[in-house]
């Protein structure tokens, strides 16, 4: 696929009929692709954080919350219709296992933030590949609707 | 003033972290100085402070294989400490050890891990004992944490934990020179915010 879009920490980008959309890297944090087939759009969020507690909410796409709300209205006024618009996620890992302490907790709070939030904007979740101790790299393509997921010392999945 | 983000410390303050750097790394290079038995030395610490991305990019990629040592601090100083070990890094800690040299990370076995663990805790501990005398501040350490994993990943968990608080992150900390050579393994520090003006404050370097 030749024009690849590359989506930073707290970033999203969105393609419309070809395009492969990619994500380097999640750990704790969590990739959402969201597709609507009729159109071909596709967009990917990378989150870092469950909720968006921020007074000044300078950058929405950090956040589960923020980051998947503000993304659906951006696909919409593209033309996207929420009852068409799918979900696949991957990442929510947790990195390190340290003591009894709350670090590692993240990854798991993000899942639960971004299912609940997925449901609240009635977006029915296809496929996810979430939790564990592993990296994940995103790949989506927007054409197909499939995305990729490399880890290191794992298979790539299709999902 | 306290800060309340990270670019608004003042020279004056950033040199005093840089000074922090230097002498934890400098004790960190001691250490593993005398647990490789080679001559250790240290670049130029830095301090940075750097947006998600950047900071990626700068520790050389996100999908890039490393091992990490995660320890987190407690008590009077809240924050994360990391070591990065490349795979040269790697190698020079398992040839001087254990008489050992990999490929890659996926030779690494149980022993091999237990022995970058310490090394990468020794150097981390050193560097902390440092900084708690200098400041007079009680800082408690968690029994090491350790991943081979692609860096970016690895670099992201002092951002999420820290990541309500700022858009951007703090590390203080630098490389070692072996037998003149470079090796990249990064020590970095990221403490929170109110650890890090609870510092500056002890160090008598914030402005009240």
């Amino acid at each position: 696929m030749s024009d690849k879009l590359v989506i930073g920490i707290a970033d999203m980008k969105m393609a419309r009929g070809e395009g492969m959309l990619v994500t380097y890297a999640l750990g704790s944090c969590i990739g959402i692709c969201l597709h609507d087939p009729a159109l071909k759009l596709g967009a990917l969020v990378h989150i870092m954080l469950p909720l968006n507690m921020e007074a000044g909410r300078k950058n929405p796409m950090k956040y589960g919350d923020t980051g998947i709300r503000e993304t659906l209205k951006q696909m919409e006024a593209k033309g996207a219709s929420r009852s068409r618009i799918t979900a696949k996620i991957a990442g929510g890992a947790k990195m390190f296992e340290v003591g009894s302490n709350s670090l590692g907790n993240i990854g798991q709070r993000n899942i639960e933030s971004v299912h609940m939030n997925l449901k609240k904007e009635g977006i029915r979740l296809l496929k996810e590949d979430v939790g564990g101790g592993v990296a994940r790299t995103l790949l989506f393509d927007v054409n197909s609707g499939l995305a990729c997921i490399r880890s290191y010392g794992r298979k790539e999945l299709i999902i | 003033m306290a800060i309340k983000n990270y670019d608004e410390l003042t020279s004056m303050e950033l040199d005093t972290l840089r000074e922090i750097g230097s002498m934890g790394t400098g004790n960190a290079a001691t250490a593993l100085s005398q647990m490789l038995g080679r001559e250790v030395r240290i670049t130029l610490p830095e301090v940075r402070i750097m947006g998600y991305n950047e900071a990626i990019e700068w520790i050389g990629g996100p999908e890039e294989i490393t091992a990490g040592v995660l320890v987190k601090m407690g008590g009077q100083i809240n924050g994360i400490m990391l070591s990065c070990q490349q795979l040269e890094f790697v190698n020079l800690v398992l040839d001087s050890v254990l008489q050992q040299h990999i490929e890659d990370y996926s030779q690494l076995a149980e022993l091999e891990n237990s022995c970058l663990i310490e090394v990468g805790n020794i150097m981390i501990s050193t560097f902390i004992n440092a900084l708690s005398g200098l400041a007079g501040m009680d800082v408690t350490l968690t029994v090491p944490a350790f991943t081979v994993d692609m860096q970016g990943a690895i670099l992201a968990v002092p951002m999420a934990e820290y990541g309500g608080q700022s858009d951007y992150i703090m590390t203080i900390g630098g490389n070692f020179v072996c037998d003149n050579k470079q090796v990249p393994c990064r020590l970095l520090m990221s403490p929170d915010l109110r650890s890090l003006n609870a510092l500056l404050r002890k160090l008598g370097v914030s402005d009240e």
